[in-house]
């Protein structure tokens, strides 16, 4: 087996116990804390100046004290101080990957790589940005999926909004970005990790219990309950919202990297303003490929057809054969299309006649739900200089009801 | 139920929206003492600090490796990592391997024997024997 070779810089992301110190290191720090006459609140406000008195004459000895120094201050917090971002070779290589805007500083990229597992200080960590970001991104996304594909029904609408910014894609984004997790939270460890409270091994990730919802008898988990009831009472993917966990718990590596991808759609936004933010959604998160036709999943699409017609006043659905081929033999192939009057709704083509109804009528509704009107504009375009008078979207009366 | 919603995640088309270079880190390992690091020391003095100015991208990590060649190690956002042995080598050639490095995705390389791949279907469409005009033989 290939020997691990511990690099040496590497004592940096350790945990304290198993940093490689000699016992040189260890001598000078300790007796440095011991013989410190600056009184705790001035070490604490000014760490760097804490060797203004010594009197050592080398400066690299001077040096390395110091350092010792700042890694034992460094230690008594939950997440990394925020003078360590200006001299992270991580954070900055991430900064210039993401093209973030230069106004965004590092000290704020800093902040949205600590998960509230790690440092539970409001003041420090990533959980307010993340609101922000998460608020930013269900708005952009809805609208577009709203004003794109006016027809969609509810339930397609839910699964599409998951797709785009749930927690899986916003952990994948952030893998995406070479992203890498800390293995455990600290004050030493290099800002331009994720950091976050790992769960213990076997700890159950769906947490039931944490359910905050508005919802009368949200304890009822049986209870059937209406799509409607979930734009009400639910969140972007119509899933009971929760409340935010508690820091001893500590999260899933998932749930970290969506909330520090959030975080950073939240911090661009506040320095560097509406379109900034705007942008950075577009080329990260819009730009993904969905294919929407994908997501319908229809338990009885002849009859929601039938539905359909009735509603819009088309001519009754009528199936016809259009071609077929070895109707006798072990392969038989029929190709049927849907009829309203003479207008051809769709077509499918499948083994049996039923199978090939079925699909034909399954094209259909996909091709009534997928409709897009030419030159969309969403809300938010309206918020640009100089944007052109606002047109009314599209507005469907929704998903027909069986 | 009328119709049900699949989940699924979407999937990332990088250098369609924005581009995320694929190296995220080199690691330049170097001698001070064996003759082959000497083009090394060189790039590492004279070349380097333009090189990690042009690409900030990168996170550039120097580091002694006493008694072995030198090494231009790759790290890659897919997990993958490469090496380069750069021994004996000048400066400008140095440069160059760094730039195969920069440049790379991570993934093994693959001959691709198609001019486009693409996650879209197909405009054209599927030829289909059932439609068109039925030919009599």
């Amino acid at each position: 087996m290939k020997r691990v070779q511990l690099q040496r810089w590497s004592s940096t992301v350790l945990s304290p116990r198993a940093r490689t110190s000699t016992l040189h290191q260890r001598l000078y720090a300790t007796r440095l804390r011991h013989q410190s006459t600056a009184s705790a609140v001035q070490a604490e406000s000014a760490p760097q100046n804490g060797f203004e008195d010594s009197p050592l004459e080398d400066p690299g000895l001077k040096a390395h004290l110091e350092s010792v120094h700042n890694r034992k201050t460094q230690l008594k917090y939950p997440s990394p101080p925020v003078q360590a971002a200006s001299t992270s070779a991580k954070l900055a290589a991430l900064h210039a990957r993401l093209y973030l805007p230069s106004r965004l500083p590092l000290e704020t990229l800093a902040r949205t790589l600590v998960d509230a597992s790690a440092d539970s200080n409001a003041d420090f960590n990533n959980e307010s940005l993340a609101t922000l970001g998460q608020d930013l991104l269900t708005y952009y996304t809805s609208e577009h999926l709203l004003c794109t594909y006016p027809r969609l029904p509810l339930t397609v609408v839910f699964a599409a909004m998951y797709a785009y910014v749930g927690p899986k894609t916003l952990a994948s984004v952030a893998r995406e970005w070479g992203v890498e997790h800390a293995s455990a939270p600290g004050g030493e460890v290099d800002p331009g990790l994720l950091q976050f409270q790992r769960l213990e091994p076997g700890a159950d990730v769906e947490d039931t219990a944490n359910i905050k919802s508005a919802r009368p008898y949200a304890s009822e988990q049986k209870w059937r309950k209406t799509v409607t009831s979930k734009i009400f009472y639910d969140d972007a993917f119509g899933e009971a919202t929760k409340g935010s966990t508690s820091a001893s718990q500590g999260v899933p590596a998932e749930q970290a990297s969506a909330t520090f991808v959030r975080a950073v759609l939240g911090a661009i936004y506040l320095h560097a303003g509406r379109q900034a933010a705007k942008r950075f959604y577009e080329q990260h998160i819009l730009s993904r490929r969905l294919n929407i036709s994908e997501l319908f999943n229809f338990s009885q699409p002849a009859r929601d057809l039938a539905r359909l017609c009735a509603r819009e006043s088309f001519e009754k659905p009528v199936a016809k054969i259009i071609s077929e081929t070895g109707r006798k033999s072990r392969h038989p192939v029929f190709v049927v299309g849907i009829f309203s009057g003479p207008d051809k709704l769709g077509e499918g083509a499948g083994a049996s006649l039923i199978e090939a109804r079925e699909r034909a009528a399954l094209s259909a509704l996909k091709a009534w739900y997928l409709y897009s009107p030419l030159n969309v504009r969403v809300p938010s375009s309206m918020e640009e200089e100089g944007a052109a008078p606002w047109t009314p979207a599209y507005v469907d009366l929704g998903e027909v009801i069986v | 139920m009328p119709v049900k919603g699949i989940r699924t995640v979407t999937a990332a088309r990088n250098g369609v929206g924005a581009f995320i270079l694929q190296c995220k880190r080199l690691d330049f390992h170097y001698c001070n003492y064996g003759g082959s690091s000497r083009g090394m020391l060189q790039f590492l003095t004279q070349t380097l600090p333009n090189f990690a100015a042009e690409n900030p991208q990168i996170e550039v990590r120097v580091a002694p490796r006493p008694g072995k060649h030198p090494v231009i190690k790759g790290y890659y956002i897919n997990g993958r990592e490469k090496a380069i042995c750069t021994r004996n080598l000048e400066p400008s050639e140095i440069l160059k391997k760094a730039m195969i490095l920069k440049d790379a995705s991570g993934e093994k390389l693959k001959r691709t024997k198609k001019p486009v791949t693409s996650m879209n279907e197909s405009v054209r469409g599927i030829w289909s024997p059932y439609h068109g005009d039925l030919r009599s033989v």
